[in-house]
């Protein structure tokens, strides 16, 4: 092997093991990265905004709802126009029951899932005609994302506009409001309120985790650097 | 060189039982199944799994480097930890060449 073509593998060689050690940093640096994400969202996911906003204050019909609009308290008024069974849904004390949903009609133009109380407790408020005006507070929650039932006529398999989207015109909102109180024009609707789920991040995975993570990337980063140190050691 | 053969050996065992429950138990109940209890219950294992195979890894590149073996066949020892079996059947070949 000449000088020159000796020379240009070892540049080759320290060119690959910087290249290789660059991305194993950066990979290091993005589950650094992340850990600071999950860090942060926990914090907004966590703290309950109570005070009231109108829900179209902070969101709207077809979009996604923003981060900021997440767990607040929203007021809403509008129709019910349809009821749907939402079954085998866990609360925020982990009981499974099955959840009386509803289409309320905000405005002329949309509308938004929500959930009113227990499937079993839906005849309770018989004097409810679809055209009244519903007065309802609550608390805005993002969509799930997992089935909990199967879609059937009457019947939603988990809370979230998408499955809904082909049985209404109106342009519907993302998410859903839990109801904490709902009232008529004369009347306070008295049922049994659902406790929401315990929020929690939406980045998956857990803090110590990533961190973990971190260090195996730049442990990894350490050894391709020390490798070749340790391969002229071993063959000396 | 028997003790990077060993301490290969043993983390390429390790790292075979690793990737069976990561492939054959964290991986189907973590998409297939909607169980969050379940879920729970398996999330050590992507964890504990990068961890046995950084160890692996760090085991495997002692062991090629003693034995001088060329980049590719040490690339082929590393990659043979990402796979349920593929760690089991690399230390059978190994132990039938060195030992």
């Amino acid at each position: 092997m000449t000088q020159k073509s000796s020379f240009l593998t070892k540049l080759g060689q320290i060119v690959a093991v910087l290249l290789v050690t660059a991305l194993f940093v950066s990979l290091g640096l993005w589950q650094l990265q992340r850990a600071a994400d999950l860090k942060e969202s926990l914090k907004v996911a966590t703290a309950v905004d109570t005070n009231v906003v109108p829900l179209e204050s902070i969101t709207s019909p077809r979009q996604a709802i923003p981060p900021s609009a997440l767990n607040r308290t929203v007021s809403i008024t509008g129709k019910y126009i349809a009821n749907f069974k939402a079954a085998n849904q866990k609360d925020g004390n982990g009981v499974i029951q099955d959840w009386e949903s509803a289409l309320l009609q905000v405005g002329d133009r949309s509308a938004i899932l929500v959930v009113r109380g227990l499937w079993s407790e839906r005849l309770l408020n018989p004097d409810i005609a679809q055209s009244m005006d519903i007065q309802i507070e609550g608390l805005l929650v993002a969509s799930q994302d997992g089935d909990r039932a199967r879609n059937l006529p009457g019947e939603i398999s988990r809370l979230d506009s998408a499955v809904v989207v082909s049985l209404t015109d109106l342009d519907l909102f993302d998410g859903y409001v839990v109801a904490t109180s709902e009232a008529t024009r004369t009347e306070s609707l008295e049922r049994t309120r659902i406790v929401p789920e315990k929020l929690q991040s939406r980045i998956p995975g857990f803090y110590w985790q990533h961190l973990s993570y971190v260090v195996i990337w730049w442990l990894m980063a350490a050894v391709v650097v020390f490798l070749p140190f340790y391969r002229r050691r071993v063959s000396t | 060189m028997s003790g990077a053969l060993k301490r290969f050996r043993v983390m390429a065992i390790i790292a075979g039982v690793m990737s069976l429950l990561l492939w054959f138990v964290d991986l189907p109940v973590a998409y297939l199944l909607n169980n969050d209890d379940w879920k729970s219950m398996v999330a050590w294992i992507p964890f504990v799994h990068g961890w046995i195979y950084a160890v692996y890894v760090l085991t495997a590149l002692q062991f090629a480097t003693k034995a001088r073996w060329s980049l590719k066949k040490t690339v082929w020892l590393i990659l043979a930890g990402t796979l349920p079996i593929a760690s089991f059947a690399a230390e059978r070949r190994v132990v039938r060449q060195y030992s």
